[in-house]
């Protein structure tokens, strides 16, 4: 392994960021990209480099699941085995590869042709059931295209063929996100300036920042990457008489199940991205930006440093942006698997070149963010929405959502539909409308059993509970969440024993494990519904099942520990019976439905 | 500075500061495992879960600051509920295996459960499994299965030790502490994780199965390993001889004192104290043969005696040693010096080692600064060479060993010579050295953890010893010897025990003015300066 023909690179990587130990999940990426795994004697030379000793170093690689300690297969398959793939069948692929490769997961075939691997949401739930060939999303994965992908990932590499890539339903209607998503390829510079583009930058250069504080305000734009904060208050945080550097943040480590809207913006049409995050700099006094993309994103990163590439290349970045006399630097750095990541406190803790766990607040990034300097962390999608308010008016974007929350938004469509797919509309639009009218209603017809609004995380809601607006407010009121606007849909087929069962696992594979509710809590409960699922649940387990979920709420650093905790008490309150009779009589989904399963 | 109010009572507390610390100032217990005052915050926890007014969810106490008018209460039923629900998380994949773990009797996962925990357990779980029993260094045993994951230890190698050896690796309940593999927990500071370790994951190879916890007494003393005084607790078991081969000693832990060693202690003064147990003078000797204590002094004195009616004190070398109390060096100025005349040298016995920016000072004696304090050092002093070389060149009469070994000094040829020609030889120490064999006289006395005295440590601080615990059978305090030989001397001084030396001391010298055994209490203080 010859890691001092890697130091130019390195030495380039480290310069990018403004401390050292930031480049540590880099470094190893460069060093895994080169040699196929991180060695231990790679872990001591990131180390030396960045100046921290070994052993937080393999704390970082043993914390994400991306990296590797052991040489692999030529190439790697990752299957998707989170809720919304299983509710179309991920079992079954996982089931089907295990059989056709002889090999479980975790294991590389005999011939080290291939590695296969079980992993948790990789946000492309609109294909699923879905998996990913090394860098490749592929799916959904029937019968026909599981063999593809099988002969396609047991060729040689260099001599491998083209997976089709998938078509789903990606809505481009507009008015305000989806406009420029036509292209599969992407939208770039010329195009997007022909459209627009940088309109609103160029405006916002010439206004104060207290300016498009007011403006954004008055869009009533909230933070959409779940937690609905009105984002111009956000602004308003960063302290004026700080000295300290001021950071930009941008939230691409999407990775809540059922959620894939940030995916599009970052393939698809980078710039409003990019015109946003140059808005939301110059409003907060911030010089750099660091955008943070989950590591399985391959792609998305590099389109998005494509879009970067293009915007240095045309004086929409670096030193006196467009005469203006504002800079801005943009860093791309990408995760490495881990769902927390997208905690913004913990997405700066692994930003910094560590674990990816929360901080303790306070402070509060907008006090003491990145580098203990002030930060603002915005999504995305929030940021994508930017540029629409600034050229069009913060009026015509609020009118178009509710009295508290303006625009449209991206919704993640994922489950038993017809068509699951991305798509954009007015935040007030209800539930039923989103799944009916857009997403193509049930799949074969069948009844609606269950709906997750926003995520994974969110409690779920029965049939009858889905003509609810979907803004954060009503779904509140509603006593769930409008999260990530990730709706996963189930039919009158599916197993909430097995749903919840995925959720908790999840879960439980994702904790930090830093605080002690959510490690031991989040892993309690996933041998609980592990044991009820094999048959041998006790109708205790119920009520155990909601006293942890309980016992977990509203202790923890981040409101992981309360996410993992949402879904045990919405299933089971709301399907008990359901629960009770699988405990009873182990038969996975009511009588009535069970032979016509498909 | 804000006022807040904890379960009912007011108290200050200085902007920045935390509720954990008012609510300590108050005498309040906030149960604590991840939160230690030496270590930054970590927070992860969640025992010290407190009900702050206004504010829906309970708030870790160790990370709230304090806030003019917050109203907390640390008792109150949702508080209990809090805590009861950490610690059946804390316990689910603990392994309960209290009866075979050393911690026990010490180990607060057992204290706050006892105190706050749920009696009924819910998990029926296969626990996680991790490694048991592993040696990570020369001194420490890792239990994975006992860790809690507070990140104390790891916190302590990168702020403290700054070696950083400890990892938390893994993530949810896969996470595991450990070090990075082929690696060692060998670092000068090691086992100061055993002592904040609030469980049985890590614990003292030295002590581990020594004895139960509850069968240990503790005492307060001062480090006598070198200059810097750490302040220590001696464990220690009068009344089991079985359990540890008779040796009465169990371990060191650091005390904590915020002028010296806060919460620290290096390993190299925490296993030193094998010597107070193992080789120790017992019996008074003379010739080879053994004495008793009473004819040693009337014929020590006797000799003693003719030199001071002969007016011969030059040819009375004194070998002083700065592992003697002040109190003791003062008697040694007081009748060696005063009453004899004698030419009194001082130094260590125990060569110089090395140092660190830390707590490990190169001086390995713990009172070489009160030796100068009390005017046995200056100048015009001979040194310990210059008495030997005295002696070879037959300018002594006598010679007086303070526990020194000679042979670090001159070859046993010489030594031989010497034990011929001086007319007094006398050796008075704890321990045996190669020295003993040549001198007239053997007198075993006490080690400092079984007499009261000062040191004073090499940044000026006059720290208590205290006793731990009496004599060796038939060895006396070296203050009590030197009383005795004054009042043997017709010289006799009219204190009877360490302080009232203490107190003549602070009369007649002026770095221990204005002080008393009462003003040192358990923290010390500076001597004053000049």
């Amino acid at each position: 392994m010859n890691l001092e023909a890697l130091e130019p690179q390195a030495r380039d990587i480290i310069r990018r960021y403004d401390q050292r130990r930031a480049a540590v999940l880099p470094l190893l990426w460069l060093v895994q990209e080169n040699f196929g795994y991180v060695s231990s004697e790679a872990e001591f030379w990131v180390g030396r480099l960045v100046g921290i000793a070994v052993s937080h170093v393999r704390e970082v690689v043993s914390f994400y699941t991306m990296y590797r300690t052991q040489p692999a297969g030529r190439r790697e398959l990752r299957v998707c085995t989170s809720l919304p793939c299983v509710l179309r069948g991920a079992e079954g692929v996982l089931g089907r590869l295990k059989q056709r490769l002889s090999i479980g997961p975790g294991e590389t075939t005999p011939g080290g042709e291939l590695t296969l691997t079980e992993v948790e949401c990789l946000c492309a739930c609109e294909i699923a059931p879905m998996a990913q060939l090394d860098e490749q999303f592929v799916g959904p994965l029937d019968g026909a295209s599981l063999e593809a992908l099988v002969r396609e990932a047991l060729r040689d590499p260099k001599a491998s063929g083209q997976i089709q890539e998938p078509q789903p339903f990606i809505d481009t209607s507009g008015p305000v996100l989806s406009t420029r998503f036509k292209d599969p390829e992407g939208t770039w510079l010329d195009a997007y300036v022909a459209d627009q583009g940088y309109v609103a930058a160029k405006k916002a250069l010439s206004m104060t920042p207290a300016q498009i504080i007011d403006e954004v305000l008055r869009a009533n734009l909230r933070g959409l990457g779940g937690a609905g904060f009105p984002t111009g208050r956000k602004w308003s945080f960063i302290p004026k008489d700080n000295p300290k550097p001021k950071y930009l943040v941008v939230n691409a480590d999407e990775g809540e199940p059922g959620t894939f809207k940030d995916r599009y913006i970052l393939e698809r049409d980078p710039h409003a991205l990019l015109e946003g995050m140059l808005i939301a700099a110059y409003t907060i006094g911030s010089h750099k930006a660091y955008v943070y993309i989950r590591g399985e994103y391959f792609r998305p990163a590099k389109r998005f440093q494509r879009a970067v590439d293009e915007a240095y290349a045309r004086g929409w970045l670096g030193k006196n942006i467009q005469g203006s006399g504002f800079d801005l630097d943009v860093v791309v750095h990408r995760g490495a698997g881990a769902y927390i990541c997208g905690e913004e406190t913990a997405l700066l803790s692994s930003l910094e070149g560590g674990k990816g766990f929360p901080k303790l607040k306070p402070p509060f990034p907008a006090i003491s963010g990145l580098f203990q300097c002030p930060t603002i962390v915005n999504n995305v999608e929030t940021l994508a929405c930017v540029p629409f308010i600034l050229r069009e008016g913060a009026e015509r974007f609020a009118a178009l959502g509710t009295p508290k929350q303006g625009g449209t938004r991206l919704f993640s469509v994922s489950g038993h539909v017809n068509r699951p797919g991305l798509y954009e509309a007015p935040v007030g639009v209800t539930l039923r409308e989103m799944i009916d009218k857009h997403a193509g209603g049930v799949r074969g017809g069948r009844r609606i059993k269950a709906v997750i609004p926003g995520g994974i995380s969110a409690k779920v809601l029965t049939a009858d509970e889905i003509d609810v607006k979907m803004d954060f407010d009503s779904l509140m009121a509603a006593g769930t969440m409008a999260g990530s606007a990730g709706v996963i849909v189930m039919d009158d087929t599916t197993s909430m024993v097995e749903a919840l069962q995925s959720a908790v696992k999840f879960f439980a594979h994702e904790s930090c494990g830093q605080c002690s509710p959510c490690r031991e809590g989040t892993g309690w409960v996933n041998r609980i519904m592990h044991r009820i699922v094999e048959g041998q649940g006790r109708l205790q387990d119920l009520d155990d099942l909601l006293g942890i979920a309980r016992a977990m709420e509203g202790k923890t650093i981040c409101v992981f520990a309360d996410a993992a905790a949402w879904p045990i008490q919405s299933y089971i309150t709301k399907f008990r019976a359901e629960f009770e009779e699988f405990i009873r009589t182990g038969r996975r989904v009511p009588q009535e439905v069970a032979e016509c399963r498909p | 500075m804000p006022t807040l109010t904890i379960d009912g009572r007011q108290i200050e507390s200085p902007e920045g500061s935390t509720v954990i610390q008012a609510a300590e100032k108050l005498g309040v217990f906030v149960p604590r495992y991840c939160y230690h005052p030496g270590l930054s915050i970590a927070g992860n926890c969640r025992i010290c879960l407190v009900e702050v007014e206004k504010n829906p969810k309970l708030q870790i106490a160790c990370n709230t600051p304090v806030a003019e008018g917050m109203v907390v209460h640390t008792k109150s039923a949702k508080v209990e509920e809090g805590r009861r629900s950490v610690l059946e998380f804390l316990l689910a994949n603990h392994p309960l295996d209290c009866p075979v773990c050393d911690q026990s009797g010490e180990c607060d996962l057992q204290n706050f459960y006892m105190n706050f925990g749920l009696y009924d357990p819910r998990f029926r779980e296969q626990k996680v499994k991790k490694k048991k029993a592993v040696a990570v260094g020369p001194h420490v045993m890792l239990d994975q299965e006992r860790c809690i994951l507070c990140s104390r230890c790891e916190r302590f190698t990168d702020e403290i030790s700054k070696t950083g050896e400890f990892g938390i690796f893994q993530r949810g309940d896969r996470a595991q502490v450990g070090l990075y593999p082929g690696q060692q927990l060998d670092n000068r500071y090691s086992a100061n994780v055993v002592d904040i370790c609030p469980v049985g994951a890590l614990t003292e190879r030295d002590f581990r199965f020594k004895a139960r916890v509850w069968y240990l007494s503790s005492a307060p003393t001062v480090c006598n390993g070198c200059a810097q005084g750490c302040n220590v607790d001696i464990h220690y078991v009068l009344d089991r001889p079985h359990l540890n081969d008779g040796a009465r000693i169990l371990r060191l832990k650091p005390r904590y004192n915020e002028h010296v060693n806060q919460w620290w202690m290096c390993d190299e003064g925490r296993y030193g104290f094998g010597w107070v147990d193992k080789g120790r003078l017992k019996k008074v000797r003379h010739q080879g043969r053994d004495a008793t204590w009473e004819q040693a002094i009337a014929a020590i004195a006797a000799e003693l005696d003719q030199i001071r009616q002969n007016g011969t004190g030059s040819t009375l070398g004194v070998m002083a040693s700065t592992q003697l109390t002040n109190e003791e060096l003062f008697l040694v100025r007081e009748i060696f010096q005063g009453v004899l005349g004698a030419r009194v040298a001082v130094s260590g016995p125990r060569p110089p080692g090395d140092s660190d920016d830390f707590l490990i000072k190169a001086d390995k004696n713990p009172n070489t600064h009160g030796a100068a304090l009390v005017g046995l050092s200056d100048h015009s002093a001979p040194t310990s060479a210059s008495i030997i070389d005295d002696a070879v060149q037959g300018r002594l009469e006598a010679l007086w060993v303070f526990g020194h070994d000679l042979t670090t000094l001159a070859d046993e040829k010489t030594l031989e010579e010497l034990s011929r020609r001086l007319r007094l030889f006398v050796f008075s120490g704890t321990n045996d050295n190669p020295t003993v064999r040549w001198s007239h006289w053997v007198l075993p006395t006490s080690a400092y953890v079984e007499k009261d005295g000062t040191f004073v440590n090499s940044r000026g601080r006059v720290q208590r010893i205290g006793v731990a615990f009496p004599p060796l059978p038939n060895s006396r305090e070296d203050w009590s010897v030197l009383l005795e030989i004054a009042r043997q001397l017709n010289h006799p001084l009219a204190w009877r025990n360490p302080q009232e030396i203490f107190q003549a001391m602070a009369q007649t010298l002026a770095p221990f003015a204005g002080l008393t055994y009462d003003a040192l209490a358990s923290q010390g203080a500076g001597a004053a300066t000049p």
